[in-house]
């Protein structure tokens, strides 16, 4: 991949990386770190890129990688929690009625989503926030793809759990 | 709570598939089918689709403070772009050889001399650079480089990047060397006179011991006022010697050094248009410091110049 197209590739995907690791380190001071970190780690490696390389796929994996490093220090995981924690105290109160439930249940699917074990959060983002498909997401968490499904499957189930006999089944479906 | 059902527990996979999209028609069929008989599983499909259009709810939904992230990237990424230097080390005929371009242009022509790896070079020595090992950019360089060594180029029109110069200074004594036509010498002090700076010729001498695109900047073309061939890549005169027999300057072992044979060169006085011979007016007699000498016609021509109306050397060439 040459220069220019690198250019392309920053400008088209530097909001929803950076979304990404939002979500996955709740804090966007380190979002902002950690996706700069991502596109310079993708500039010193683009040259060898195959010019047929799924790029997208490929930016994922880096940002993925760099999630999991930063999150190695145990410490920074119960931070992100805490911090997803101060945002939904926040969050309370405002709108009508019906729109702070829903708004109480996505606050507590954060909160939820939050506590999964990182690899089970980083692929139910992927797949859920970014469609991918499994094989990318298997290239991103170095797993198959039969892995890398059984992730967010077993996310979705520990969410299910989480949530019982919350109010969240009452939250607008939106279909 | 109570065990599951089989039929539940092994159907549980294709529920949660068809809760989140990802089912075939025929295995959301198969969920289809069981959850209108089985309550239960009726009931997690439906708590399940309902956290999957929950968190439908992140898609899109912007991320505080996008723009600003934008932009410290742009500036992150561009300082790292700045900075960094793709390179590779080549077996070449002249020893290990070492070639680094920026996006600017080529900025590093290394010969190794300690060990034919990264970690000997200079290169990997200077501060705020950051290298990578790559291929191939500049593989095509090297390409050129060897048919231009060979003999079978006179040109390597590269677009330079000269920020490794050390200082101002630096960069135009490496300026003034580029500018010496292929085929031709020019003195230490010839490049002294040339920047304005007549004094400066141990100056000039000092800022070509370290050329960082030796070759590309041909400081083999840069000799001493004696016609001497000194320092090169350390004190490697077979070197200096063999690039310029190349390009057709010759050189004959003096008492303690090789020495250019000036009476077998053609000159040029300061910035004159034409070419003459070493034996016209005073020419025999000047210093080499206002001189440039020409291998051959040929090579004088190339460079723009016409003969000397005086001395003819078109009609009476050097004698081979």
């Amino acid at each position: 991949m040459d220069a220019e197209r690198f250019d392309t590739l920053v400008a088209t995907h530097h909001r929803e990386i950076y979304r990404y690791l939002v979500r996955t380190t709740f804090r966007t001071s380190e979002a902002d770190d950690l996706a700069q970190e991502t596109f310079l780690r993708a500039y010193r490696a683009h040259r060898t890129l195959p010019p047929d390389a799924n790029a997208r796929a490929w930016l994922f994996a880096i940002a993925t990688n760099v999630a999991k490093n930063h999150f190695r220090a145990e410490s920074r995981r119960r931070r992100a929690h805490a911090a997803v924690r101060e945002t939904r105290n926040e969050t309370d109160g405002a709108g009508p009625e019906g729109e702070t439930l829903f708004n109480e249940a996505l606050a507590l699917l954060d909160t939820v989503v939050a506590g999964l074990p990182l690899k089970q959060r980083l692929a139910f983002t992927l797949r859920k926030v970014h469609d991918l498909d499994y094989d990318a997401i298997a290239r991103s968490l170095e797993c198959s793809p039969d892995s890398a499904r059984a992730h967010v499957f077993q996310a979705l189930r520990k969410i299910r759990r989480s949530l019982n006999g919350s109010e969240f089944s009452l939250g607008r479906d939106e279909r | 709570m109570t065990r599951k059902p089989s039929v539940c527990q092994k159907i549980e996979p294709a529920l949660l598939a068809t809760a989140i999209g990802d089912a075939d028609t025929t295995t959301a069929a198969r969920v289809e089918t069981h959850t209108r008989a089985c309550a239960p599983c009726r009931e997690d499909l439906a708590r399940y689709r309902a956290i999957d259009s929950a968190v439908g709810a992140w898609r899109g939904a912007p991320a505080p403070a996008e723009e600003l992230v934008g932009a410290r990237l742009t500036s992150r990424l561009a300082d790292l772009r700045r900075r960094t230097l793709v390179y590779r080390i080549f077996p070449s005929p002249l020893g290990p050889i070492l070639i680094a371009r920026s996006e600017e242009g080529v900025s590093c022509i290394e010969y190794l001399t300690g060990g034919s790896d990264f970690a000997h070079s200079r290169l990997s020595r200077v501060e705020g650079v950051e290298a990578l090992l790559d291929g191939a950019e500049v593989e095509a360089l090297y390409r050129e480089l060897l048919e231009y060594v060979e003999g079978q180029r006179t040109r390597l029109e590269w677009p330079l990047d000269l920020r490794l110069a050390r200082s101002e200074f630096h960069r135009a004594v490496l300026q003034a060397t580029a500018r010496i036509p292929y085929g031709a010498v020019r003195s230490y002090a010839g490049i002294a006179d040339v920047l304005g700076k007549p004094a400066a010729t141990r100056a000039v001498a000092q800022a070509l011991r370290w050329n960082p695109l030796p070759i590309v900047v041909p400081c083999h073309r840069v000799i001493g006022t004696s016609g001497a061939l000194t320092g090169y890549a350390g004190n490697r005169i077979n070197l200096k010697q063999r690039l310029l027999a190349v390009e057709g300057v010759q050189a004959r072992r003096a008492e303690h050094d090789f020495r250019v044979v000036r009476e077998a060169m053609y000159a040029r006085d300061h910035d004159d248009p034409a070419y003459c011979l070493p034996t016209c007016g005073s020419i025999g007699q000047r210093s080499l410091a206002g001189l440039t000498l020409f291998a051959s016609r040929e090579r004088a021509e190339a460079a723009g110049l016409t003969p000397c109306s005086d001395c003819r050397p078109d009609l009476h060439p050097i004698a081979r």
